[in-house]
């Protein structure tokens, strides 16, 4: 048995409503076919109160084996350090977790809010978030740059917002039956499986972006979304078009800008006004290119590109 | 017998953190507290942002009500604006609520409500070995179906939006995509295995159209007699477990109820604005007061909130939501004399503290107010006349009640789109104020926005839960879910079980009742003027 323990800091539960979703597996097969022992989590776990804070102790007291810390949601640390605007269980949240973390064999981060502090820890920051063991970018975090959970690893870093259920059940299967050698992380932490390509790698806009065709307006089934709307595909690590959303489809498919929620920037530019759905570009080329790509290289394939695009690239090409 | 005080942190299964104090004297709650332990700040983020950055802020407020976030984000910029809105759009926002709503259904029932009633109070009841067959955490039948096939419906929100949760697919001037042949059956398919695989033959034990003749509580009662597939049904045997077990004895609450009403209409909704909104639901809005009996309609003019008893030093005074200034207090002690909770005190300005989410809903749609072409239906009302008011039990029957009726407003939708016709007008940015509201699974949801010189100067959200669990307000009167706790019987305050009963009828989702405020100042924000 693996012993799995949830916990929620400055979260939405969006993460664990994404988990929900998952389905090869399910989050009951985990459970059954996996061997895995949910603890307690904030929507699913049994007892409440003062039976929930015994069994916090037993893990921090090592009663319990605590296998795998699973954090959803950022680390609160207002007012001032103290972490009381995020009580749980009768204690401010930050303490359980430094605690819980000595404890844990595993410590995975699910979503943007764990990983780097995600949405609340944007500009101005007011409940002074931040992630288990990132800040935006930069490491540290709450647990410190230097921190590892008893098997040796640091926190496992799931990104996204939310993460992907299928990113979520496929870590903890690897931990649960002994394959986690076998997942490399990236310099972020991340599960190169899932963060080595980009969003845009099977993204079917793909053959628009290559000639230059742009949906300019929403509502379009045409066109790549890069140029005009400030999709962010190109750039992102995520394999949001290789293992699709809710088995069925991604943002780009259905026409949404990529918003990069898996890299620690997110989101970008602090959505400062003129900056959301928009692409931001200087004399008409995008500030942020695809990585590699370089600014000259880009002129040229870019005429290049609008030479060779046939009739079709400028179509609705999903038409019904 | 002294009284015993008895300090519940967490509740656990209510999503969010929410914590509880009770006092009980002869095994009887006779007084509690109910308080929001999490505060993110949200609406101070907002401020100076893009006038679009709410569509991606809020609906990562709650993952559980996203869509609906998104829904109330985008009318009110539509409001602000002066958009106009292609049918195609309105119905594909519609349906991206509506399956959310069809998923939270069996995930809330199964999930968070229904595993206490494997617990082990009710082991001398003659349903208790079958509930546990059914409803046990992640092993029942019925637990792992349900909580598996609620990932179904929002794969249609997929289809429209490219993942739920957090998708930010609807923007002033209508939606991001332009779905084709392939979406549309796809998510008629999805549909069909939703309603085949679960809703008739788990759920309900009948066909759609059967559950659809009840009308009365005599209905309810007959169709349950009528047939063992019937009575043997998930909802039927919820329905007779319930009873057995006392849930209809307790956690009445305040017995007035508030709905914004939902659903704008794809031909009557084309050009929004705040005061046109009423008019234009399917789903009407509304006020019942069930002392008088009484229905009126709801206006966002009438809301009010109240920080007296919340951590944030506003003075005493009931102020419209465009009015507030949030002003924090540093140390957020518990003072049970004075402030315990991050959520306000939300009230209507003429019926005091409302109860929000689907039994307000329902009883409101049993009203004869409104226009004549909105939605009727007189069920859940007629129950709650049948048990003289509220309890857990009809709560209950009233969050799941609607699953059928959504459904066939899904089909509605599916229907209505016209492919080629536009999916999308691109609006022209400008100041304004803006209003969206709507009903997320777990009630009543608006927004506010101020955007001036092209940033949003003020953003303010009221959600279902902080109508629920708001404290006490100036006069001392106490919030929803406080005022339905009292009367609570508990038999074993190691265990108190009854506790999570009437706090998870609410389906109270704590996430979302974070208001804002400036962490490193304190300073006053911005307020949001009506006038």
């Amino acid at each position: 048995m693996t012993n799995v323990l949830w916990l929620q800091g400055g979260a939405c539960s969006g993460n664990t409503m994404s988990f929900l979703n998952a389905e090869e597996p399910t989050v009951c097969d985990l459970i059954a076919d996996f061997g895995i022992n949910v603890l307690w989590h904030p929507s699913l776990g049994l007892e409440l109160g003062d039976r929930l804070q015994t069994l916090l102790w037993d893990c921090i007291l090592g009663k319990t084996p605590l296998d795998i810390l699973v954090f959803e949601g950022s680390v609160v640390n207002a007012p001032n350090g103290t972490g009381e605007w995020n009580r749980f269980a009768d204690r401010p949240m930050k303490a359980w977790l430094t605690d819980l973390a000595k404890a844990a064999n595993f410590v995975v981060a699910v979503g943007d809010c764990a990983t780097w502090g995600g949405i609340p820890a944007m500009e101005p920051n007011p409940s002074e978030s931040e992630g288990l063991q990132f800040l935006k970018r930069k490491e540290g975090g709450f647990l410190g740059k230097d921190y590892r959970s008893k098997a040796g690893l640091p926190v496992i870093n799931i990104p996204g917002c939310p993460a992907h259920p299928d990113w979520i059940t496929q870590i903890l299967v690897a931990i649960a039956t002994g394959r986690i050698a076998d997942i490399a992380l990236d310099d972020l932490n991340r599960p190169q499986t899932f963060f080595n390509t980009f969003t845009q790698t099977g993204c079917t806009r793909n053959v628009h972006f290559a000639y230059k065709a742009s949906t300019a307006e929403f509502g379009q089934r045409k066109g790549c979304l890069f140029y005009d709307l400030g999709c962010r595909g190109p750039m992102t690590h995520s394999s949001c078009n290789r293992i699709l959303w809710n088995k069925v489809s991604s943002k780009t498919r259905a026409g949404m800008p990529c918003l990069g929620c898996t890299e620690p920037e997110f989101p970008f530019f602090d959505l400062k006004p003129g900056t959301v759905f928009k692409t931001q570009t200087v004399m008409g080329v995008p500030k942020e290119l695809p990585p590699g790509v370089k600014k000259k290289d880009y002129a040229l394939l870019t005429m290049v590109a609008k030479d060779a695009a046939p009739d079709w690239a400028e179509e609705d090409f999903f038409t019904v | 017998m002294g009284r015993q005080t008895l300090d519940i942190s967490p509740v656990g299964r209510v999503e969010g953190d929410l914590d509880v104090r009770v006092e009980i004297a002869d095994g009887q709650v006779v007084n509690a507290w109910t308080h929001a332990e999490l505060f993110r700040g949200f609406e101070v983020i907002l401020r100076g942002k893009d006038p679009q950055a709410g569509l991606i802020v809020t609906p990562r407020i709650c993952g559980i009500c996203g869509g609906s976030h998104l829904t109330c984000a985008s009318w009110a910029l539509d409001t602000a604006w002066g958009t106009e809105v292609p049918r195609n759009a309105i119905l594909a926002r519609n349906l991206g609520q509506i399956v959310e709503t069809i998923q939270s259904i069996p995930r809330y029932f199964y999930g968070l409500f229904a595993i206490d009633l494997t617990n082990k109070k009710y082991r001398s009841s003659r349903f208790y070995d079958d509930a546990v067959r059914r409803f046990a955490a992640f092993t029942g039948k019925s637990y792992e179906l349900g909580v598996t096939i609620s990932a179904k419906p929002v794969e249609i929100y997929a289809l429209l939006g490219g993942q739920w949760p957090h998708s930010s697919y609807m923007v002033p001037g209508g939606v991001m995509c332009a779905p084709t042949l392939t979406d549309i059956t796809r998510a008629w398919a999805i549909l069909e295995y939703f309603r085949t695989n679960w809703l008739e033959p788990v759920w309900l034990g009948c066909s759609l159209e059967r559950y659809e003749e009840i009308q009365t509580y005599d209905d309810f009662m007959a169709w349950l007699d009528e047939d063992i597939k019937h009575r043997e049904s998930d909802l039927g045997f919820y329905w007779r477990m319930g009873l057995d077990i006392g849930l209809d004895r307790y956690g009445a609450g305040v017995g007035k109820y508030v709905t914004w009403g939902y659903l704008p209409h794809e031909d009557r909704y084309q050009k929004p604005t705040i005061e046109s909104r009423n008019a234009a639901m399917i789903m009407k809005s509304g006020v019942y007061d069930s002392f008088t009996d009484t229905h009126t309609l709801m206006d966002h003019t009438f809301a009010r909130e109240n920080t007296t008893h919340a951590w944030y030093d506003e003075g005493t005074a009931d102020i419209h939501p465009f009015d507030r200034t949030t002003n924090p207090i540093q140390k957020n002690t518990k003072d049970f004399n004075n402030a315990y909770s991050w959520s306000s005190a939300v009230k209507h300005q003429d019926f005091g503290r409302l109860e929000a989410g689907a039994l307000a809903r329902q009883l409101v749609a049993g009203g004869k107010h409104g226009e004549s072409w909105q939605h009727y239906d007189g069920f859940i009302l007629d129950v709650f006349k049948h048990f003289g008011g509220a309890n857990i039990h009809v709560r209950q029957l009233a969050r799941v009640h609607e699953q059928v009726k959504l459904y066939r407003e899904a089909e509605r939708c599916l229907r209505e789109f016209v492919l080629n016709d536009p999916w999308y007008i691109k609006p022209k940015e400008k100041d304004g104020r803006g209003w969206g509201a709507t009903e997320a699974a777990r009630g009543s949801l608006c927004h506010w926005v101020e955007v001036e010189d092209g940033k949003i100067k003020n953003y303010q959200v009221i959600a279902p839960t902080t109508w629920n669990v708001g404290p006490r307000d100036s006069e001392g009167v106490k919030g929803p879910i406080e005022e339905a706790l009292v009367g609570t019987p508990i038999a074993d305050p190691t265990d108190p079980v009854e506790v999570g009963h009437v706090a998870r009828s609410f389906d109270s989702c704590l996430v979302c009742t974070v208001h804002a405020h400036d962490a490193k100042t304190g300073e006053e924000l911005a307020r949001f003027r009506t006038a």
